[in-house]
C-alpha cells in the first residue's frame, strides 16, 4: 500500500520533469533507494512496475539503485554497514549509532527523448 | 488514477466539510521553468554541489537529466507552507498517528469535551472510507472535516492544506489531525504539524516500536492508551518505553485510558505546555 503511494509520487515527478524539458518520452529512470529510507525497495519496484502502465514511464527502463545503510557508533566511533536502523555496533554492541548514509529516496536521473 | 492524492480512482479523494459536500481537489502543477542545456561532447563527469539544480546534457535526440531530487520533496515543500500558515495563526497543530483502533478518535472526543471551554479545537479526520469519525468529533463539540483517502493509506500535505482552508481554523486554536490508521507511510509524509503524536494501546505488542521504527523515530510524544486493560493483557509498559527510547531518546510518554479518564490530565497538561 505504502509503496504504491510512493510509486505514484515518482510517476508524477517524472511527468513534471518530462514536461519541463519538453520531452516526448522517458527511456530510462534511475531511482536511489537507501536501505534505511523506510522504503522497501522490492515492494516499491513491484508497485512501480504495476502502476507505470499508461503513464509517462510505461516504456522506460527502471533502474533501482540500492544504497547500503551506513552508521557511525556514538560510543566507539566505528563506521559500519547498517543493515537496519536498529543495528547495534559490531565492535562494542552499543546503540544507537549516527546514521551517515542509506536514508536516500530520490530520483537520480532521467533519460528522455 | 488520481494524480494528486494517489487514490486508486479519480473520484476517490473526498474532502467533506460540515455539510458533507463532496468535493474533489486536483491541482496540477505546470512548471514554467527553463533549463540551461549545455552540450558536452562526450565526457561529462563533474560534480554538482547542490542537488537542487536540474542539469541537462544533450546526447543527440536523447537527453540525460540529472536530478537527484528527493521523491518526497513536493510533499515536504507543501508541508513547510502548512507549517508557516499554522505558525502565523498561532495554531497548535498535532498529527495523531496509530494503528487502526488504538483510540485516537476516543482520545479526541474526551479531550474536546474537557478543554473546549478554554481553547478552540478544530479537527481534520483522515479515513479511507467513512464519515464516522468526523461525526463523532462534531458531536463532541468541535468543527471537523473528513478527508476520505479512498485507497490512499495516509494523509499528505496537500490534503491538509485544502482541509485547513475549508475548516477555517481560528487563530490560537488547537488543530488535531487524525491520520489514517497505519504506522508505515504516515511516517514519511510530513503534514507541517508542530508535533507528531503516536498512539499505541496496551492490546498491541510491546514490539510495536521495533516493527515501526520510522514512526517512533519521527514522533515527539507516545501515548500508551487503554491502561484500564492492563490487568487483563500481557503488556509490559516499561519494555515498550525502553524499545521506543532506544530509537528516539527524546520521545515523551503518557500512559492513559481514554475510557476511564485515568492519565488524561497529563495529556491536557502536555497540551498546555506546547507553546
Ligand atoms: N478499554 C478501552 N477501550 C478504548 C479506549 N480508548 C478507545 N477504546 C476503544 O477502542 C476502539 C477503537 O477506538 P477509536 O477511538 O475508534 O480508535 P482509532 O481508530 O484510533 O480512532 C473503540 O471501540 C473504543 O471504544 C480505552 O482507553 N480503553
Ligand atoms: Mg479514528
Ligand atoms: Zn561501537
Ligand atoms: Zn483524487
Ligand atoms: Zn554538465
Ligand atoms: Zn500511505
Amino acid at each position: 500500500m505504502h509503496e504504491f503511494s510512493l510509486a505514484i509520487e515518482v510517476i508524477n515527478l517524472a511527468q513534471r520533469e518530462a514536461e519541463k524539458n519538453m520531452a516526448g518520452s522517458i527511456q530510462e529512470i534511475t531511482i536511489e533507494v537507501g536501505d534505511l529510507s523506510g522504503v522497501e525497495a522490492d515492494a516499491f519496484e513491484s508497485a512501480l512496475e504495476l502502476l507505470v502502465k499508461d503513464s509517462i514511464l510505461e516504456n522506460a527502463d527502471i533502474n533501482i539503485v540500492r544504497t547500503p545503510g551506513k552508521g557511525k557508533c556514538n560510543a566507539c566511533n566505528l563506521e559500519f554497514e547498517m543493515k537496519y536502523r536498529m543495528a547495534t555496533c559490531p565492535q562494542c554492541q552499543c546503540f544507537p549509532s549516527e546514521i551517515s548514509g542509506g536514508e536516500e529516496f530520490r530520483v537520480v536521473s532521467l533519460v528522455v527523448e | 488514477m488520481c494524480e494528486t492524492c494517489g487514490c486508486g480512482d479519480t473520484n476517490e479523494l473526498k474532502i467533506h466539510d460540515r455539510q458533507h459536500s463532496h468535493d474533489h481537489e486536483h491541482d496540477h502543477e505546470h512548471s514554467h521553468d527553463h533549463n540551461h542545456d549545455h552540450n558536452h561532447d562526450h565526457s561529462h563527469t563533474h560534480t554538482h554541489d547542490s542537488v537542487l539544480f536540474t542539469h541537462t546534457h544533450d546526447h543527440g535526440a536523447k537527453k540525460v537529466i540529472s536530478l537527484n531530487v528527493d521523491i518526497l520533496s513536493d510533499n515536504n515543500r507543501l508541508a513547510q507552507i502548512n507549517r508557516k500558515s499554522f505558525e502565523e495563526r498561532n495554531v497548535l497543530s498535532l498529527n495523531l498517528v496509530s494503528s487502526p483502533g488504538s483510540g485516537k478518535t476516543t482520545i479526541l472526543e474526551k479531550t474536546i469535551k474537557a478543554i473546549i471551554a478554554n481553547r478552540k479545537i478544530f479537527v481534520i479526520e483522515g479515513d479511507q472510507q467513512t464519515l464516522l469519525d468526523a461525526d463523532r468529533i462534531e458531536k463532541s463539540g468541535a468543527p471537523a472535516i473528513q478527508i476520505n483517502t479512498g485507497s490512499g493509506c495516509h494523509l499528505d500535505a496537500r490534503m491538509v492544506e485544502t482541509a485547513f482552508k475549508k475548516l477555517d481554523v481560528e487563530p490560537n486554536s488547537i488543530l488535531f489531525i487524525e491520520n489514517v490508521g497505519n504506522l508505515v507511510c504516515p511516517a514519511l509524509f510530513d503534514l507541517g504539524e508542530f508535533k507528531r503524536v503516536v498512539v499505541i494501546s496496551v492490546t498491541e505488542g510491546e514490539d510495536k516500536p521495533l516493527k515501526y521504527p520510522y514512526m517512533f523515530k519521527s514522533s515527539h510524544l507516545c501515548i500508551i492508551n487503554k491502561s484500564d486493560l492492563l490487568p487483563y493483557v500481557d503488556f509490559d509498559v516499561d519494555k515498550t518505553m525502553e524499545y521506543a527510547r532506544s530509537l528516539n531518546p527524546n520521545l515523551e510518554f503518557i500512559l492513559l485510558s481514554a475510557r476511564t479518564g485515568e492519565g488524561m490530565e497529563m495529556w491536557y497538561e502536555w497540551l498546555g505546555k506546547q507553546k
